[in-house]
């Protein structure tokens, strides 16, 4: 038995010998949504470089160790010891180890629901039916129409495995003042594994902004996380939506958002990933209603031996949506970027508008990037467009800043700033400046 | 007067191809100087090594100013040191608004020269004002480094970063191209407001109109690599009537 097999095997045998720590398995539905996943995880293994979507790194890391995703952490935290919540924030959820331990809130408008994925599994289970979608909805439809699941690995352990997860609900109607955080921290045991499974549901014509932010890890163990979150933004609605992701040089984390956009409604994001380990972060948003439109903005940023990546597929499945993405690498000393974008109009899928453009700075010569747009275009009337530049700092420019006195340091973080600001500044109002102060915590952190 | 900036038989390699070929040059206190010259004489080259451009290989020669040996400064020392270039083409830098970019420049070497920086509201009555000497609207300060200016704006906004940053050497590379004779007009008493027996001042150009505005003190052609005249304004006037070839060849 080779390594990788036998440490596949240990995960099905986890599954089995831990069932009293995985909430839910009472209900029919949700036992047979672990159990059909962990099948398909034990089918499939982890994905390696024949998988197209991984073959760039593939799962470095994942396969060789075991990562226990049943282990209790010991670590507790003093919640008043964080740092306070966000004026512009409404609501927030503070995650340590992959589970609930705190919602802060202001006195809240009605129609918006926020809570624990395990408080809705004991009390209200059925309001979680068909919104936290089993692993196997989420496998790649080839153009070959053949249905492969392979790619999904992550996502299928995550639907085995999860502990617990926001549930966001907004009503119809309802706008939501302020922007609702979901705070991931965490302090694990050497070699486990964290699951976390969230939904976002937006009723019709409502507006809501959410960030999720996940912090490093405070010591220093090898530590897998992945986080998955299903969207569902119904007719009219519109949902802004910010990742940042960080992680210290031991930390590995995946995350998947899955987003099914209804007709005239609206998706904007904006994922800004700067781990000093791995981090993965995967897009999949499908335009099933008319009129519907998707916006996808990442800033990757490495330095060291650092590994970012991200994959973003947008499907088009109706006619006249729209799809827009901005992705920005900017890599330094020995880390690695890679991004794989992929547009897809599926046949009839006329009047579709869909951009996608990409730019990655190298600040090193050891740096590595690699870059994979793709379209599949079935449907006749289309307006695609596509475009992928590599480049270092411009040296005309630098020496141009420099000759107005600007030490050579600065005018290199200006530039490299600059070249990121077309991302940071299309963040949504309420989150916009949280969402600078993170960059720039990040930053001086780097120094 | 004394000697503010002093060059010394300047020889320059670009790409293993010697453009400078031995300039000799000498500039007081308070002087302005005008250098003309065919194109590719390398009028630019010089302008770029005295600000520090990378690239240059200086195979003999010295740069001194106010006593200090310029070759051996990085190129932000030499601008809080007073040196400021107006570019032949100035660059645009996308993402970073135009008054950020000069209060970073300005307190950067107001920093280095051990003074207090300016904050915001200090920043913005000055730049107002110079804004208005040059009749410039105030909507560039949030617009991105000199994207999208026309070649016109990015000279004029050249002229006021210099009366922002008010350096002591001031080298003018064609400013006046492109410039309409009303702006002209305008960016010629902008320079002329920082004038001072402190200031010195290399206006490169082709064309006689701007130099009726600036009235330089000395007139250096420069053709070749190598200085081959000086003379005061006559010179500018000789030279529209007989052309460089004319002068060159009587030289
Ligand atoms: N990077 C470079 N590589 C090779 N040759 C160069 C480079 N930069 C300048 N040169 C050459 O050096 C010579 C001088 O150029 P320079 O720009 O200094 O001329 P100039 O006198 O400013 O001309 P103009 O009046 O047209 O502005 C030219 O022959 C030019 O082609
Ligand atoms: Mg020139």
């Amino acid at each position: 038995m080779t390594n990788s097999s036998n440490i596949k095997n240990r995960y099905y045998q986890s599954y089995n010998d831990n069932q009293s720590l995985l909430p839910g398995l009472e209900l029919s539905w949700i036992k047979r949504l672990r159990d059909d996943a962990i099948t398909q995880f034990n089918q499939d293994g982890f994905p390696d470089k024949n998988v197209e979507e991984w073959n760039v790194h593939p799962c470095k890391g994942l396969s060789d160790t075991f990562y226990d995703p049943c282990q209790e952490n010991n670590y507790e935290i003093d919640v008043k010891s964080i740092e306070k919540k966000d004026s512009n924030c409404l609501i927030r959820v503070i995650f340590l180890n992959g589970k609930v331990i705190n919602i802060e809130h202001d006195t809240l408008p009605a129609g918006i629901k926020v809570n624990t994925l395990s408080f809705y599994l004991k009390n209200n289970p059925e309001f979680l039916k068909g919104k936290i979608k089993s692993a196997n909805e989420y496998s790649e439809v080839r153009l070959s129409n053949i249905i492969d699941s392979r790619p999904q690995s992550i996502v299928a352990l995550n639907t085995a495995f999860h502990e617990d997860g926001a549930i966001i609900h907004i009503d119809k109607n309802i706008e939501v003042p302020g922007f609702i955080e979901l705070l991931h921290l965490g302090e694990c045991e050497e070699n486990t594994m964290k699951h976390i499974r969230s939904v976002i549901f937006l009723d019709k014509a409502s507006k809501c902004e959410v960030l999720e932010n996940i912090k490093q890890h405070k010591n220093n163990n090898v530590v897998f996380t992945s986080n998955v979150t299903d969207v569902h933004v119904s007719e009219g609605a519109s949902l802004s939506f910010v990742r940042f992701i960080e992680g210290n040089s031991k930390n590995l984390h995946i995350n998947n958002v899955h987003v099914q956009l209804d007709k005239d409604s609206k998706f904007i994001s904006t994922s800004l990933i700067n781990s000093k380990g791995q981090a993965r972060a995967e897009t999949r948003v499908n335009l099933l209603g008319e009129n519907s439109s998707s916006k996808i903005n990442i800033l990757m940023m490495g330095t060291n031996n650092s590994l970012q990546e991200s994959l973003t597929k947008v499907k088009h499945s109706t006619k006249n949506t729209k799809s827009d993405q901005i992705i920005r690498i900017i890599l330094d000393e020995n880390s690695r970027g890679s991004f794989q974008g992929k547009i897809r109009v599926d046949v009839g899928a006329d009047g579709t508008l869909a951009n996608m453009s990409g730019k990655s700075l190298l600040l090193s010569d050891n740096a590595r990037v690699n870059s994979k747009p793709e379209l599949e275009i079935l449907a006749d009337d289309v307006r695609c467009s596509h475009g992928v530049t590599v480049g270092s700092l411009n040296a005309e420019q630098l020496f141009y800043l420099r000759s107005r006195g600007i030490p050579e340091n600065e005018a290199r973080k200006l530039l490299i700033n600059s070249f990121g600001n077309v991302i940071i500044n299309n963040i949504s109002t309420n989150l916009a400046k949280r969402a600078k102060n993170l960059m720039l915590e990040d930053s001086n952190k780097n120094d | 007067m004394t000697i503010a900036l002093e060059i010394k038989d300047l020889h320059v390699e670009i790409s293993d191809k010697e453009i400078l070929k031995g300039v000799s040059l000498n500039i007081e206190h308070g002087e302005m100087a005008a250098i003309m010259g065919p194109n590719g004489a390398g009028k630019s080259t010089l302008a770029s090594v005295l600000a520090g451009k990378e690239g240059y290989t200086i195979t003999s020669g010295s740069i001194k100013y106010l006593g200090k040996n310029l070759l051996d400064m990085p190129i932000d020392e030499r601008a809080a040191a007073g040196v400021f270039l107006a570019f032949q083409y100035p660059v645009e830098i996308p993402g970073v608004a135009t008054s950020a970019f000069v209060r970073t420049a300005l307190n950067a070497q107001r920093r280095h020269r051990g003074e207090s920086e300016l904050d915001g509201i200090e920043f913005l009555k000055l730049a107002r004002e110079k804004a208005k000497e040059l009749e410039m609207s105030e909507d560039f300060f949030q617009r991105e480094v000199n994207v999208g200016f026309s070649g016109g704006e990015k000279k004029r906004a050249e002229i006021f970063q210099m009366s922002m940053l008010s350096p002591t050497l001031a080298i003018l590379d064609e400013t006046d191209s492109g410039l309409d004779i009303d702006t002209l007009k305008i960016v010629a008493a902008g320079i002329n407001n920082l004038r001072s027996d402190k200031l010195c001042g290399i206006v490169i150009t082709h064309y006689q109109r701007l130099l009726e505005h600036l009235k330089p003190d000395t007139i250096h052609i420069l053709a070749d690599g190598k200085i081959v005249k000086t003379g005061d304004k006559s010179l500018a006037i000789l030279l529209e009537e007989k052309g460089y070839q004319g002068i060159i060849e009587a030289a």
